[in-house]
């Protein structure tokens, strides 16, 4: 884990001395030097795909290709030698930087600020994906705060504990997939996966979220107790969820306008239905561009068509039982997805029909 | 108030480090010296690391030494630890301390690597040969291994700045320079290996129930014949390289050819008195599959080495 690599500690430290001793207007250029830095430690030459990137968002600006293009490169096993260090997120906040800038919504944006957003070292593993006018903000009017410090060192201490006493120790458990041979076996497995990836990747936004508030920096937050939510939509709204903002704000949404404008008008079931296929197999793709990562986000745009028609039908209920049995027909859904997502298509389906009982 | 919650929680850590060697040495006393069984559980690697370092730094123990090397023929896959063939071989012997640091899937590289690193701190090694003269990465980070064997095994190597900054750290924060050997001294494996494998019995302890008492080794029936081929393959480079080191150090080594592959005769004329190849002949009804031994198979293997060994003794 590179949060827990001493050269990373050693580097933030040194950054945060920095980051407080400098003048402000030098924060972002000293954020961008330790995250050029870091980038050249722990992803030596893949510096000079990031630099690509940025030459792509920043003269280019065209953010279907830049998608294409980072989707080919990282997602494609064995594609390339040369894999950046959380491609996935960057690529995703830089076509918001693109997209943003065409929109006229980020007029000014100096090179420094640019470098220091894409290279923040602590977002830069796992997210959150942050959004460019907020995270120059925070960086602008970030205070050294004892309070903050003192938040931003627990949260690193819940993260770890997280990691390393749950997470690590389920991860054990998910591996027993190899031998399983009966529904109860299935079934923990499974039940152990879906803990696993949430404390997990819980865990890494935690660490995140946690060193950038010790700078003062407030990154959005990426999980809400999402095996809570009542239904496929709110646990959208609660698991990953700067994800989720993203892909509404540059998939879903503008999908569906361009949708509104053909012959499907009358039809706004169909348009949601098409758009939330279409933008969860983009969200499955995203996760590796191999057909159980599509199927799982077709399941999953499937739930959210399925729910939004259910919707159209039933309205909402403030009932406490229903909102109980929610969570616990959504965690049922959820959990049953996660099966295409560890593992190979052709062992998916044998664990389904041991869950269910079919297979022995 | 927050900042001196932050400096109130150094100090207790500062506090800690004070009690920390003297943890650490009865747990590894009562971990690596004790007739407790000694293996590693689930063939992880963890504990591999911090047992090196213990023999290393105490060369000799209250008892002789040995330790047994392999796959999962000398681990004991599918048998309890007490039941593999390096536990019934303490039992059986005396006055031994064994150590099975054989894992799954291991081959010949692993065993040489491992074996000269704590070559200097066991009587005999016991070594099986494997097919192919491979060795895991990993482990050169885990034990010291000088810079041929990274070349000739393509072993991973700790980054130079991070093992300084360890080093450093280590020096001021004790417990964070010896938390893995606190773990393999309490646990004989990492935490977190230890809350998995044994989650059902921690959680009987909580609910106030005893576990299951596991059942007496059966003893064989049936005997094992060891020999010595005179003809067959040649020995593995990497067993070769384990010969010479032994007999340079002058400590026993002990080849275990369960596939009776190799030449014997030659080699144990040449190496005698300190490397020798035991070609062991293992009857079906002692194997649950091609290789791997039943309870009393591993019991009867024991018996037959510790025999031959009393044979040889001086």
């Amino acid at each position: 884990m590179i949060f827990t690599e001493l050269r990373f500690v050693l580097l933030f430290v040194l950054c945060w001395i920095a980051f407080f001793a400098v003048p402000r207007r030098w924060r972002s250029a000293t954020l961008a030097a330790f995250g050029i830095a870091f980038y050249t430690i722990f992803a030596g030459p893949s510096v000079l795909a990031i630099v690509l990137l940025l030459t792509l968002a920043a003269y280019v600006r065209a953010p279907a290709l830049l998608f294409v293009i980072v989707l080919v490169v990282a997602k494609v096993p064995d594609a390339f030698l040369i894999v950046p260090l959380g491609l996935s997120f960057l690529t995703f906040e830089l076509i918001h930087v693109v997209v943003e800038r065409r929109r006229g919504r980020i007029t000014e944006m100096s090179l420094t600020d640019l470098l220091a957003f894409v290279f923040f070292a602590p977002a830069r593993i796992a997210g959150p994906i942050k959004r460019f006018p907020q995270f120059r903000d925070a960086v602008a009017e970030a205070e050294l705060s004892g309070d903050d410090v003192y938040a931003g060192v627990l949260r690193i201490l819940l993260g770890l504990a997280k990691k390393f006493l749950l997470a690590d120790v389920l991860a054990l458990t998910v591996a027993e997939s190899e031998y399983v041979s009966s529904m109860h076996q299935a079934w923990m497995v499974v039940l152990a996966f879906g803990l696993q990836l949430f404390l997990d990747f819980s865990a890494y936004s935690d660490i995140a979220i946690g060193f950038a508030r010790t700078l003062g920096i407030r990154l959005p937050e990426n999980f809400n107790w999402p095996y809570l939510a009542a239904n496929i939509r709110e646990f959208w709204e609660r698991w990953h969820i700067t994800l989720s903002l993203w892909v509404r704000d540059y998939i879903f949404t503008p999908l569906g306008r361009a949708l509104f404008g053909t012959r499907l008008r009358p039809y706004p079931g169909a348009i949601a239905t098409i758009s939330y296929l279409a933008t969860f197999a983009v969200v499955g793709a995203w996760h590796g561009l191999e057909p159980r990562f599509v199927l799982w986000g077709l399941y999953h745009g499937a739930l959210l068509a399925i729910f939004n028609l259910w919707r159209r039908y039933v309205p909402p209920s403030d009932s406490r039982a229903l909102r109980a049995l929610g969570i616990v027909v959504t965690f049922f859904f959820v959990t049953i997805g996660w099966v295409p997502f560890f593992l190979p298509l052709e062992k998916t389906t044998h664990m389904w029909a041991l869950m269910f009982g079919i297979a022995r | 108030m927050k900042v001196r919650r932050l400096l109130f929680a150094l100090l207790w850590l500062a506090l800690l480090d004070f009690f920390i060697p003297p943890i650490v040495r009865r747990a590894e006393y009562a971990r690596y010296e004790t007739g407790a069984v000694y293996r590693f559980e689930n063939s992880d690697l963890f504990a591999l690391g911090p047992m090196v370092r213990y023999l290393r730094e105490h060369p000799r123990g209250p008892r002789r030494r040995a330790m047994f090397l392999g796959n999962s023929v000398v681990f004991g896959y599918g048998l309890e630890a007490r039941d593999a063939l390096a536990a019934q071989f303490e039992r059986l012997a005396g006055d031994t301390r064994v150590f099975n640091a054989a894992v799954n899937g291991a081959e010949n590289g692993d065993s040489d690597l491992v074996g000269k690193a704590v070559i200097d701190s066991v009587d005999t090694l016991y070594v099986q040969l494997t097919l192919r003269s491979r060795a895991r990465p990993i482990l050169g980070t885990l034990i010291p291994v000088d810079d041929d064997d990274v070349r000739r095994f393509a072993l991973d190597r700790t980054d130079p700045i991070e093992a300084t900054l360890r080093s450093l750290l280590g020096r001021v924060w004790r417990l964070y320079a010896v938390n893995d050997r606190l773990q393999a001294a309490f646990f004989g494996t990492s935490a977190r290996q230890y809350l998995y494998l044994h989650k059902r019995e921690l959680l009987l302890a909580a609910l106030g129930r005893a576990p299951r008492k596991a059942p007496e080794t059966p003893r064989s029936a049936i005997a094992v014949s060891l020999s010595a081929r005179r003809d067959g393959a040649p020995l593995p480079s990497a067993m070769l390289d384990l010969a010479e080191v032994a007999k340079s150090h002058r400590k026993r080594l002990v080849i275990l050819d369960f596939q009776r592959r190799v030449a014997a005769a030659d080699f144990n004329a040449a190496y005698a008195p300190y490397a020798e190849i035991v070609t062991i002949d293992v009857p079906p009804a002692l194997r649950f599959d091609k290789q791997h031994l039943t309870p009393a198979g591993a019991n009867a293997v024991a018996a037959a080495l510790v025999a031959h060994d009393r044979e040889r003794a001086p």
